[in-house]
C-alpha cells in the first residue's frame, strides 16, 4: 500500500516539516495512529504527505515534539473544489459547455436524401417530419430505424424501399422508386395545316388522311393532312401526325458594314485588391494608376459567406486590362459573302435546322454609306405543318 | 515478563513451530533485493535521513544505511523503505528496550 484508499477524493496535503526532533514527531504522528507516506529528507527536515482529515490532528503533536511545518502542496478534491468555488462563472462555464456540448450532440443537425429523381426532396421530408425526423429533433425521441423507414415507406406513395440510416448528428434517407410506366403527353385531335405558302415536296401521314399531294402548291392554313376519317355521316376524329416538307421563299434584306471595328486584350493588366467592410473598400495591393490608354476594368466582390449568410466582409479585386482597338476593311465580295452567312444561318435557326437551302440569288444590291445593301431571295425547303385543333361545334 | 511466562513461551514456540515475530515481538524484515524493505514490528524511528535510518525494535536497534532512503509509508509499526539499501546492521542491545 502507498497511499490510503481514495486519497486524491479525501485530499492530501505534501509538508514540509522542521525541527530538531523530526523522528520524534514522525513517531509521534504513528502513534497516534495517523497514516503518512513518502517520508523523505528534504533540507534540514523532512517532508511528508498525509490526509487532509489527519491534517488538523497535527497541532498538539507539532507542540510536544517542538516542531514546525510548512504547508507545501495540496491535493485532492477538496482543494480543487475549494479553487472552483474561488472561480464560479469559469466552472459553471465549464459545466456548461459540456451539457451543451452533450445536448448538441444529441440532436439531429442535418437529414440527406438520396436516390430520388422523381420525387420531390420536400415530399420526402414533409412526410418524414410527421414521422418526426426533423432537423434540431433530439435523437432519443427518434423511433427506431426500421421502423421509421416502414412507416415513411406507407406514408409516401410510388416508393418501393426507404432506408434510414444515422451517422452521428445526421440521417440519410435512401430512396429506392418505383417504376413508373412512361406517361405520354396527351393530345387534342387535330389537323395538320401549312404554316406558310410553299410548294409541297414531301408528305408522309403517320396518322389522319393526308389531302395534299406532292409538288402541289399551298397556301397558308391550308390543310395538309386532315383528323378527320371517314364520309360527313360517319366521322372519326384522329390526331394527325406526320411530317410535311415544302419549298419556301425567302425575302431577306441585308446591310453589311464594309469597316469593321473590334476589341481585344493585350494581356497586359493591372490588379487592385481590396478588403470590404460593409460599405468601405480599402485598397491592399496595387496602388498607382495604370499607364493603359484603353482598358476595360472587371469588379469582381467575393463577400465571406457563412451558410447562406453574406457577411459584410470580404475581398474585391479589380482587374484592369489594356484593351486594344483594331478596325478592319473588308472587300465588298467579302462583305457580301459575310451577308449571305449570316441570312442563312438565321434562316437555319428560324425554320429548323434540318431546312435545306436549295437556291439563293441576290436580286438587288447596292454600296452606299461604307456599307453594303442586298436583297437575297433563298430558296429553303423546310417544313411547313403547323397545328391546328378541330373544335366541335356539332352541336348547334 | 515472569520466569513462568518467558519459559511457557519458549515451550509452546517448540511444540508449535510459531514464528518468532509473533512471539517474541522480533521484528520482520522483508528485503526485496535493494530497493525495497519492509519492517514489521518496530518501536519508532530513531534518526532518518537519506543516507541513514535507524530504527528502535523491542531489544535493540537497526540501522540501515544507503542512498536516497525514502519511507513510504509508516503505519503503527510497519514500515516500508525504498532506496538504494546498502546495508543493514543489527543492534541488540538489553538495556534500550
Amino acid at each position: 500500500m502507498k497511499e490510503p484508499p481514495m486519497s486524491s477524493l479525501r485530499g492530501f496535503v505534501t509538508l514540509h516539516v522542521t525541527g530538531p526532533q523530526v523522528e520524534k514527531f514522525i513517531n509521534a504522528v504513528t502513534g497516534a495512529g495517523i497514516v503518512i507516506w513518502d517520508v523523505r529528507p528534504a533540507g534540514s527536515g523532512v517532508s511528508l504527505k498525509l490526509l487532509l482529515d489527519d491534517f488538523f490532528t497535527l497541532r498538539p503533536l507539532l507542540k510536544k515534539t517542538g516542531c514546525r511545518m510548512h504547508v507545501s502542496g495540496r491535493h485532492g478534491v477538496p482543494f480543487m473544489a475549494a479553487r472552483m468555488w474561488k472561480r464560479k462563472f469559469f466552472t459553471i462555464g465549464l459545466f456548461l459547455f459540456g451539457v451543451s456540448l452533450l445536448l448538441l450532440s444529441s440532436m439531429i443537425w442535418s437529414i440527406k436524401i438520396e436516390g430520388n429523381e422523381h420525387i420531390a426532396s420536400e415530399d420526402i421530408l414533409a412526410a418524414a417530419h410527421q414521422e418526426g425526423i426533423y432537423p434540431y429533433q433530439w435523437i432519443w425521441r427518434l423511433d427506431e430505424p426500421d421502423k421509421l423507414a416502414r412507416e415513411l415507406t406507407a406514408r409516401l406513395p410510388g416508393i418501393t424501399w426507404i432506408g434510414l440510416e444515422r451517422t452521428g448528428t445526421s440521417i440519410t434517407i435512401q430512396v429506392v422508386e418505383a417504376e413508373q410506366p412512361e406517361t405520354k403527353p396527351l393530345l387534342s385531335k387535330r389537323h395538320l395545316i401549312s404554316r406558310t405558302d410553299a410548294v409541297v415536296t414531301e408528305i408522309y401521314a403517320e396518322q389522319g388522311r393526308p389531302v395534299v399531294a406532292r409538288n402541289s402548291r399551298v397556301k397558308k392554313g391550308d390543310i395538309l393532312i386532315s383528323g378527320i376519317l371517314g364520309d360527313e355521316e360517319n366521322a372519326q376524329y384522329v390526331v394527325a401526325k406526320g411530317d410535311v416538307k415544302g419549298l419556301v421563299w425567302h425575302e431577306y434584306n441585308i446591310a453589311v458594314p464594309l469597316k469593321t471595328t473590334g476589341s481585344s486584350y493585350t494581356g497586359e493588366r493591372k490588379d487592385r485588391t481590396y478588403l470590404v467592410l460593409g460599405k468601405w473598400a480599402i485598397q491592399l495591393w496595387g496602388y498607382g494608376k495604370s499607364t493603359f490608354e484603353k482598358s476595360r476594368t472587371l469588379t469582381e466582390h467575393d463577400p465571406l459567406v457563412w451558410r447562406s449568410l453574406e457577411l459584410p466582409l470580404g475581398w474585391m479585386t479589380e482587374k484592369e486590362l489594356e484593351v486594344k482597338e483594331t478596325t478592319d476593311t473588308r472587300t465588298p465580295e467579302a462583305a457580301q459573302q459575310a451577308g449571305m452567312e449570316q441570312a442563312k444561318k438565321d434562316i437555319l435557326a428560324r425554320y429548323g435546322m434540318d431546312s435545306v437551302i436549295k437556291s439563293q440569288k441576290i436580286l438587288h444590291e447596292k454600296k452606299e454609306n461604307g456599307k453594303v445593301y442586298m436583297k437575297v431571295l433563298f430558296e429553303v425547303e423546310e417544313r411547313i405543318a403547323e397545328e391546328l385543333p378541330i373544335v366541335n361545334n356539332r352541336g348547334e | 515478563m515472569t520466569r513462568i511466562g518467558r519459559r511457557l513461551r519458549g515451550w509452546t514456540n517448540g511444540v508449535m513451530d510459531l514464528p518468532q515475530d509473533l512471539l517474541q515481538n522480533m521484528p520482520r524484515i522483508t528485503l526485496i533485493g535493494n530497493k525495497e524493505l519492509y519492517i514489521e514490528n518496530h518501536r519508532g524511528v530513531l534518526h532518518f535521513s537519506s543516507e541513514q535510518l535507524t530504527l528502535a525494535l523491542v531489544k535493540g536497534s537497526l540501522v540501515i544505511t544507503g542512498k536516497e532512503l525514502v519511507i513510504r509509508n509508516i503505519l503503527g509499526q510497519e514500515l516500508a523503505v525504498e532506496g538504494i539499501i546498502g546495508e543493514i546492521r543489527y543492534i541488540e542491545s538489553e538495556e534500550h528496550s
